[in-house]
């Protein structure tokens, strides 16, 4: 956005700021003229529009993806060589069933048809009946494995948030002396240690030897098993956060503002917790923006190793039954997901950090 | 800094020699294939004939650990490689070209990075009826040139406008001559810190694939492992120990190395 000078005469940030500007002032009286409505309303829409087009080329980035990620679904089972119907049906099948199979997913049309067909079945949220269970649609296959996962990885961000906001504050703060340090290597530790390595160890500890959460697998692990799961998942975001939360506030550290609020007498939770942390919270929202695909991965491996239902038993479930429509609608949806929670985080970030917006 | 000139060179690889050695040498000098099934042994307990004990259906779980271990090195060496060559060609020509076709090179970056991996592989795996170490590491490829092609076209971007590189013009150089002579070479530290990083994500990302049963057929992963020990925790709880000490040795040796290699690149420049 080029503003040029003579645009922005008479400036609708200095009236906002309570400074006019000095032509405005009439020469020997120190009372600043009254800010019209009119200059505030039109700070007031430069502003709205500002946040609306850089959420609208955000939401055009978004969509870049996600037409990629079902483009590369889409090609993927048609132009790699294999015929899919074999892939469904297994070698054994006669060619009649094949040809059958192949009409029902409309195999059997030119690509750019197929391709037309697959977008507008994508736009309709429509994208045929399921091949392993005929009758039910791929989309409501779905919607219903679309809930447990939002769970998971909602409830996981939260934690893992808030766990490594505490720890980051833990790191820096007065609160445990020397021994913060250990906080600070416990941290890394976390961050080094793939969530593979850990999760399954840490679920036989709670789960099998302590019972103090259900099994793995066990149907109704209710509120309980959602917790731990997410609580594993959260453990890798939160040492992120942590990290570079602690980055942040230690950068904030010497600021003269932190030294003016200890001179006013303030405790230092409210020193660290008021003042240093609202501007450090920017790197943080990055940090979770950044960490949101590898939660992703991860809600899949735990709802494997859990047995949850959700989005990714279901993903893994049509690839080994080779159920082409719910495949292609899951992984769509898995990317719907995905780049939704980005573009939030991306809306937090501009919501806590003004320069975000500016383009 | 004072203390770290100190410490020994290379401390931080030594891990990840011993474990690369310990993998290799036991795939080089035992004949024994690793999927080979002792159904009488199935989820027996460490012992003296098998030091690990064994798992699922009698295998090794020695014999499949080094096996796993080795073969996810590889994998991971091999794609590191790939996408360090390709990543840095691309970025280090984005870089000199400038104008429309850096930024479009940067946009690239952008897609490719902000894809979520494992949805990828998936998309891809879900075309090939058994997915082999090929189509993995062909999955692992798709996404590993980004960074390597970020970080290069930002070091060509201020070499570009260096003194150096200036003045090399200024003294008549052929244009190919400043980019291998000058650019290149100085180019290479700062992007080779990624390496680690890279061979790391691929260790992880394929166990993962493993674990929820995108694995190589044969079952020869550290996933597989894992999963082995995950179906076998009531029973056997020492396969879940030995996967999962597995994958945290090769992953925490990588991240080590790499850290090494990070700090001897920055101490270089």
């Amino acid at each position: 956005m080029s503003v040029t000078r003579a645009d922005r005469a008479p400036d609708p940030h200095a009236a906002a700021r309570g400074t006019p500007p000095a032509a405005a002032r009439p020469p020997g009286s120190g009372v600043p003229p009254a800010v019209s409505v009119g200059q505030r309303v039109f700070a007031a829409l430069k502003l709205l529009l500002a946040i609306a087009l850089s959420g609208f080329l955000r939401a055009l980035g978004a969509l870049g993806v996600l037409v990629c990620l079902a483009s590369l679904v889409f090609l993927a089972l048609r132009l790699l060589p294999g015929d899919p119907a074999a892939l469904v049906l297994g070698d054994q099948a006669s060619e009649v069933d094949r040809a059958l199979l192949r009409a029902k997913l409309g195999l059997d049309q030119p690509l750019w048809l197929q391709y037309v067909h697959f977008i507008w079945g994508l736009i309709r949220f429509d994208l045929g009946e399921s091949l392993g269970r005929p009758g039910v649609s791929a989309y409501s296959e779905v919607m219903r494995a679309l809930g447990p996962t939002a769970a998971l990885a909602g409830t996981a961000v939260g934690l893992g948030t808030v766990l490594g906001t505490t720890a980051a504050l833990a790191c820096v703060g007065p609160w445990f002396g020397a021994r913060r340090e250990w906080v600070h290597r416990a941290v890394l530790a976390v961050a080094a240690t793939p969530l593979l390595a850990f999760a399954p160890i840490l679920t036989f500890i709670f789960a099998v030897r302590l019972r103090w959460v259900p099994l793995p697998g066990d149907p109704d692990s209710g509120a309980a098993g959602l917790m731990f799961a997410a609580g594993l998942l959260s453990l890798p975001l939160a040492a992120q956060v942590a990290r570079i939360g602690r980055a942040a506030l230690l950068d904030q550290a010497r600021a003269k503002y932190l030294e003016v609020a200890f001179a006013k007498g303030a405790s230092p939770a409210r020193v660290w917790v008021v003042h240093a942390l609202p501007v450090a919270s920017t790197p943080i929202s990055v940090v979770v923006a950044a960490q949101l695909g590898a939660l992703l991965g991860g809600a899949v491996v735990l709802e494997r190793l859990f047995e949850r239902p959700g989005l990714g038993s279901l993903m893994l479930n049509a690839y080994a039954a080779r159920d082409i429509p719910v495949l292609e609608a899951s992984v769509v949806a898995a990317g719907l997901l995905f780049v939704v929670a980005q573009a939030m985080a991306g809306f937090v970030q501009a919501a806590v950090d003004p320069r975000g917006r500016e383009l | 800094m004072k203390g770290s000139t100190k410490r020994p060179q290379f401390l931080e690889v030594v891990p990840l020699a011993l474990v690369f050695i310990a993998a290799a040498s036991v795939v080089w000098l035992s004949e024994a294939d690793p999927a080979r099934l002792h159904l009488q042994l199935s989820w027996a307990p460490p012992g003296a004939d098998r030091l690990l004990g064994s798992g699922d259906a009698g295998v090794d779980l020695g014999l499949l650990a080094a096996h796993a271990t080795f073969r996810a090195l590889v994998l991971a060496l091999v794609v590191a490689s790939f996408g360090f060559v390709l990543g840095t060609s691309v970025g280090a020509s984005a870089g000199l070209s400038g104008g429309g076709i850096e930024r479009w090179t940067l946009r690239a970056c952008d897609l490719v990075q902000s894809f979520p991996t494992f949805l990828l592989a998936l998309a891809v795996l879900s075309a090939v009826r058994v997915p082999s170490r090929m189509h993995i590491g062909l999955v692992f490829c798709i996404s590993a040139w980004a960074p390597f092609a970020r970080l290069a076209l930002a070091q060509t971007r201020s070499l570009r406008e260096s003194q150096f590189v200036e003045a090399a013009r200024a003294m008549g150089a052929s244009p190919a001559r400043v980019v291998f002579l000058h650019v290149v070479p100085n180019l290479l530290g700062p992007v080779a810190v990624q390496l680690g990083t890279a061979a790391a994500g691929v260790v992880i990302g394929e166990t993962a694939l493993g674990f929820v049963g995108l694995g190589p057929p044969d079952g020869v992963s550290l996933g597989s492992l894992l999963e082995q020990g995950t179906l076998g925790m009531l029973r056997a709880p020492h396969v879940l120990v030995v996967g999962a000490l597995t994958v945290l040795c090769v992953s925490g040796s990588l991240q080590l190395a790499s850290e090494g290699l990070r700090r001897r690149i920055n101490q270089g420049l």
